[in-house]
């Protein structure tokens, strides 16, 4: 598991930025604002440690299965803390009131920008690697993050101690938002994507 | 926020998914979801421990003993035996198995398994159980100071806060 070499965890950071670039163009487009992406980092987590990526913090997750041409496996999230989250919707929705509850009109527009973002990502990542990826319908979770993501890595640390884990955070300043775009691939799928990256640089070498 | 609010003390250990300590010193663990924060207390020396279990069987793995039910039960009795403490005068508190979202794979209930497997082993141990906010769909972090008594202090996703 630990035997990622500098090169594959290069290669995978790549990957990252190619598709969370993506992603964040499609967020650009639908709040009609700049977004400024943080450079993805793509680092194995010991499971003991992931509380210092997700806090438990209140948040809303928008999370997706990784499917299609590879084997099932892994999580694509886009997690906003809740008041990112609602100021999202407002602006987005032409709404001003913060301080509200988050409620199922949020939580439909969440997942469909979710949606829309996590598509765009998997699309520019599978292009790339030559396959087709695609995100399965969204669960929404309003929860601590720490904690849904705990849930999640039930699924995919079942048998291992560490994971991969692919980080990015989005911050758009006009309207004081930011979410963080999550993968967190299951180790199978991983091998996989590692296989076909390594296939495809050695074929431009 | 009120000072009891968990965060607020910068001295607790935090335990991480999988990982467990005993002594004296506060202790939290963040964002429980469907794992358990297991807190064993002697309520003579002020010690215990808590541990982080996120599944119930460890099939004999060894390489992280707070990671599942069976091991962690183990583990945190042999440290606490080993500081004097007797399983006679350990209580038990279980904070968190929730069931947050259906899991994409159906693997239900993984919380609510994960609390079985615990009671389980501690009645086979001879520990009572002192307290328990177990079950239900929102995330609990959870603080535990041994030198101030059995109090655990847990909060809820909802904001609400409660001493068990």
């Amino acid at each position: 598991m630990t035997a990622l070499t500098p090169a594959q965890l290069d290669a995978l950071s790549e990957l990252g930025n190619i598709g969370a670039s993506h992603a964040a163009t499609s967020l650009s487009q639908m709040l009609m604002g700049q977004i400024e992406m943080t450079v993805p980092s793509v680092e194995i987590v010991d499971l003991a440690d992931i509380y210092k990526h997700v806090t438990d913090e209140v948040s809303a997750l928008a999370i997706f299965e990784m499917q299609g041409e590879i084997e099932k496996g892994g999580y694509v999230i886009f997690l906003m803390p809740l008041h990112s989250a609602i100021r999202m919707t407002n602006t987005m929705l032409g709404m001003t009131d913060e301080d509200r509850e988050i409620n199922e009109m949020d939580e439909s527009a969440l997942n469909e920008i979710g949606n829309i973002m996590v598509s765009a990502f998997l699309d520019a990542t599978a292009e790339l690697l030559g396959i087709v990826m695609l995100p399965s319908p969204p669960v929404l979770v309003v929860d601590m993050g720490h904690a849904a993501i705990q849930q999640l890595l039930v699924e995919v640390a079942c048998d291992v101690n560490e994971v991969v884990f692919f980080h990015t955070k989005l911050v758009c300043d006009q309207y004081a938002i930011n979410g963080d775009l999550l993968m967190l691939p299951e180790i199978n799928t991983l091998s996989q994507i590692l296989e076909m990256m390594d296939k495809l640089l050695n074929a431009h070498c | 926020m009120d000072s009891n609010h968990p965060r607020t003390d910068p001295r607790a250990i935090v335990i991480g998914i999988g990982d467990y300590h005993v002594g004296t010193e506060p202790m939290t663990s963040i964002g429980l979801g469907s794992c358990i924060g297991l807190i064993l207390h002697d309520t003579r020396l002020g010690i215990g421990g808590m541990a982080h279990i996120m599944l119930p069987e460890s099939g004999g793995k060894r390489d992280r003993p707070g990671k599942y039910a069976d091991t962690a039960v183990e583990i945190l009795l042999k440290d606490l035996l080993k500081k004097g403490c007797t399983p006679k005068t350990l209580q038990a508190k279980l904070v968190g198995g929730a069931q947050m979202f259906a899991n994409f794979s159906g693997n239900l209930s993984i919380g609510l398994r994960n609390v079985e497997a615990i009671k389980e082993l501690l009645k086979k141990s001879g520990i009572s159980i002192k307290g328990e906010d177990i079950g239900g769909s929102k995330g609990r972090t959870v603080y535990y100071c041994p030198a101030e008594g059995f109090k655990v202090r847990i909060r809820r996703a909802d904001g609400n806060c409660l001493d068990l």
